[in-house]
């Protein structure tokens, strides 16, 4: 099967035992890989309702055709679970040298059962599974457990693992590879924390199945140099993410105080000019010339991986416009794995609750030390607050109370990107119907809305992009699979995926192929979500009232006295769900589903819901 | 006329400043500007004049505040 191994590894913890599965090429073609893999399996083996953090959850790490080969930025995995933030599908990419391992190991993914008696690291070679004993860095950190792991299998083997924040199943633990790079916002850390899951090793040695290697291999090399050169000519990588912030800051789309701001004078003190200057060492990932893991020095010397989202969130929404300070949060999180976007989210909600009288403490905002020490209680879960807040902002608003929901600032439970779109409305609305949660990833249109549209406009235009960019961004790079920066930061054409997925697999298909798939995906996603909550509502796909109150507006600035219209923002959700072919609630009907060949998920869906 | 231009990401490096206080004719566009600090206008870029989107052919306005960055998809 040319582009795919054909082969699933399924591991189950509690009996310490393990099988190779096959899946057909109809399979293959109807799911590609990744993400498309881990929602079918998720959603055909899991029981609605079941406990995220339960040993009926099942954890799946999935690859693509495309992934590991080496090409532009294709070191991407999925890791992917019922999320224990949302109750909802969850997942993330990250990227490792697990994408390449797995392959060679003879697997296009790997599903992971039950619970281990004891912390273990399952350690796969080719066709040997074992389950080792991880009782030494059960508690350690994720950079000191990467090391312990390389000390016995190299820095060549694919490595995933968790540090205390998943251990201690923090809904917002995330998966860590490579020492910098993670996954799995909604919680995947806390999945395998739940399994006492310390880390999965995979070495493997076998070829990747290619229908045309010799020429995939010309064209891999050949591209691999053309986006460097583009980069380096465009000078990307000298700020990486970071050097959005300028503009976030001028057009007031920057997280400050907890979303209650939009802008600061302090913020050019983070900005990606201030990183580059303080850069001490790059990172990337497998098969990437763009390396956008930029290292600065945190406020005790250690080396910190700072990128934009990290720098929004940790720094100006909390008042903080130290780089090493930052920086020192950025380490603690990546460390302890917990999510950096989430961590950022909830200590500032903590912050505002604290300020508002909705929650008792001493005044946080811009105090590094009581952050610092906050996230070691998040991640250990000690003391009542510590143990709240790791439940993420939504769980700990409702504990709160005093209407602090207003200003928890997240969707479905998971917390809001660096984007503060209190006055837009597109990218707003792309957080509302991301299928994880808040999240930047999947239609990330603010710079097309706010350059190329009238800001104030709740227009169908919007919506279309929106469905466009999801297509791509959350479909096609997520399921092949592949990192979306070379596409956005240097300009390199989304025509050249399908040319390294046909290579690849020796099939034809054209760009406009996958949207049906990435649609399918989508669909089997939202489904997912219905079995869960079968009385779900458009609300879900709504955002924060902190959003559309006008005391939250603006004080001065670009948007002053500006803020979402709900009820505009409720006709631009309509327009998604026309294009879509979602009913009025957001459910795919039933028409959508059997367009999409998911007619015997529709079927079965009307088990638990009504289908329009 | 006073205006003023910031830049961010790449174009800092590019041209060796990120921030300036212009003076500049009236009628002057933000493809002038560009033009006379040797930035290359066929390079993918967003443009905010005075915190909102703007186009290259624009005509500033005294006291304006324009900021140029290369295009971004997040991160």
């Amino acid at each position: 099967m040319d582009g795919w191994t054909g082969q699933i590894l399924r591991v189950d913890l509690t009996s310490r035992t393990h099988r190779v599965e096959t899946f057909s090429q109809e399979f293959a073609d109807t799911w590609i890989g990744g993400r498309g893999f881990a929602v079918k399996i998720l959603y055909d083996e899991l029981a609605p309702g079941i406990d995220p953090l339960g040993p009926e959850n099942k954890l799946v790490v999935a690859v693509g055709p495309i992934s590991g080969i080496p090409a532009p930025n294709t070191g991407k995995t999925i890791v992917a679970a019922k999320s224990p933030a949302t109750g909802g599908y969850g997942d993330g990419n990250l990227g490792t040298r697990m994408t390449d391992q797995l392959r060679k190991a003879g697997y296009d993914a790997l599903i992971v059962e039950g619970r281990a008696a004891s912390p273990t690291m399952l350690a796969i070679d080719d066709d040997r599974v074992e389950f080792l004993p991880a009782d030494e860095v059960w508690g350690k950190g994720t950079i000191e457990t990467n090391e312990w792991i390389y000390a016995t299998y190299g820095k060549g083997a694919g490595v995933l693992n968790i540090g205390p924040g998943g251990e201690n199943m923090v809904h917002f633990a995330v998966v860590r590879s490579l020492e910098g790079r993670s996954g799995g916002r909604p919680g995947m850390g806390a999945v395998m924390g739940s399994k006492l899951l310390k880390a999965i090793v995979v070495t493997g040695s076998k070829p990747i199945p290619q229908a045309f290697p010799a020429k995939m291999k010309e064209l891999g090399r050949d591209d691999l140099r053309e986006v460097h050169r583009i980069d380096k000519e465009a000078g990307w990588s000298l700020q990486g993410t970071t050097g959005v912030l300028p503009w976030c800051n001028e057009v007031a789309a920057l997280p400050v105080h907890n979303f209650r701001g939009t802008h600061h004078p302090d913020a050019w003190m983070v900005d990606g000019e201030r990183v580059h200057a303080a850069r001490v060492a790059t990172y990337g990932c497998p098969n990437c010339t763009m390396r956008c893991g930029i290292a600065v020095l945190d406020d005790e010397g250690r080396e910190a991986e700072v990128d934009y989202e990290n720098i929004g969130l940790l720094g100006p929404n909390l008042d903080l416009y130290n780089l090493a300070e930052v920086g020192a949060l950025n380490y603690l999180c990546d460390d302890y794995g917990l999510d950096t976007i989430s961590a950022g989210g909830v200590l500032g909600f903590y912050a505002d609750a604290i300020e508002q009288g909705a929650a008792p403490g001493e005044p946080l905002f811009g105090d590094i030390a009581a952050f610092k020490k906050l996230l070691g209680q998040i991640a250990h879960r000690e003391g009542e607050i510590g143990n709240l807040l790791a439940n993420g902002t939504l769980p700990a608003a409702r504990a709160f109370g005093h209407g602090s929901e207003a200003y928890a600032m997240q969707v479905k439970g998971l917390e809001i990107s660096a984007y503060n779109c209190k006055f837009i409305p597109g990218m707003a609305l792309a957080f509302g119907v991301s299928p994880i949660g808040a999240h930047h990833k999947e239609s990330w249109i603010i710079t097309y809305e706010v350059n190329q549209t009238p800001r104030e406009s709740y227009g169908r235009d919007k919506a279309q992009k929106i469905v466009d960019l999801q297509r791509i961004r959350g479909g096609l790079f997520e399921s092949i699979i592949t990192c979306r920066f070379p596409w956005v930061e240097v300009g390199w054409g989304v025509e050249h995926y399908p040319v390294y997925f046909n290579t690849i697999t020796g099939k034809d298909w054209k760009l406009e192929d996958f949207w049906p798939i990435s649609d399918r995906i989508y669909a089997l996603i939202k489904l997912f979500w219905l079995r869960e909550f079968p009385q779900t509502d458009r609300t879900a796909d709504y955002v924060p009232d902190a959003w559309f109150d006008p005391s939250f507006a603006d004080t001065e600035g670009p948007i002053a006295g500006r803020i979402l219209e709900r009820e505009k923002y409720d006709s631009l959700l309509q327009h998604y769900y026309d294009i879509r072919g979602y009913d009025t609630r957001g459910v795919p009907t039933r028409a959508t589903l059997e367009r999409l060949g998911l007619a015997a998920e529709a079927a079965a869906a009307e088990a638990y819901a009504t289908l329009s | 006329m006073k205006v003023t231009l910031k830049l961010a990401g790449a174009f800092v490096h590019t041209v060796g400043f990120s921030h300036r206080e212009l003076d500049v004719e009236p009628g002057t566009t933000v493809a002038d500007i560009l033009d006379a600090i040797a930035i290359d206008r066929s390079r993918p870029m967003i443009i905010a004049r005075n915190g909102h989107g703007a186009a290259v052919d624009e005509v500033v306005q005294a006291g304006d505040r324009i900021l140029v960055s290369p295009i971004f998809s997040g991160g």
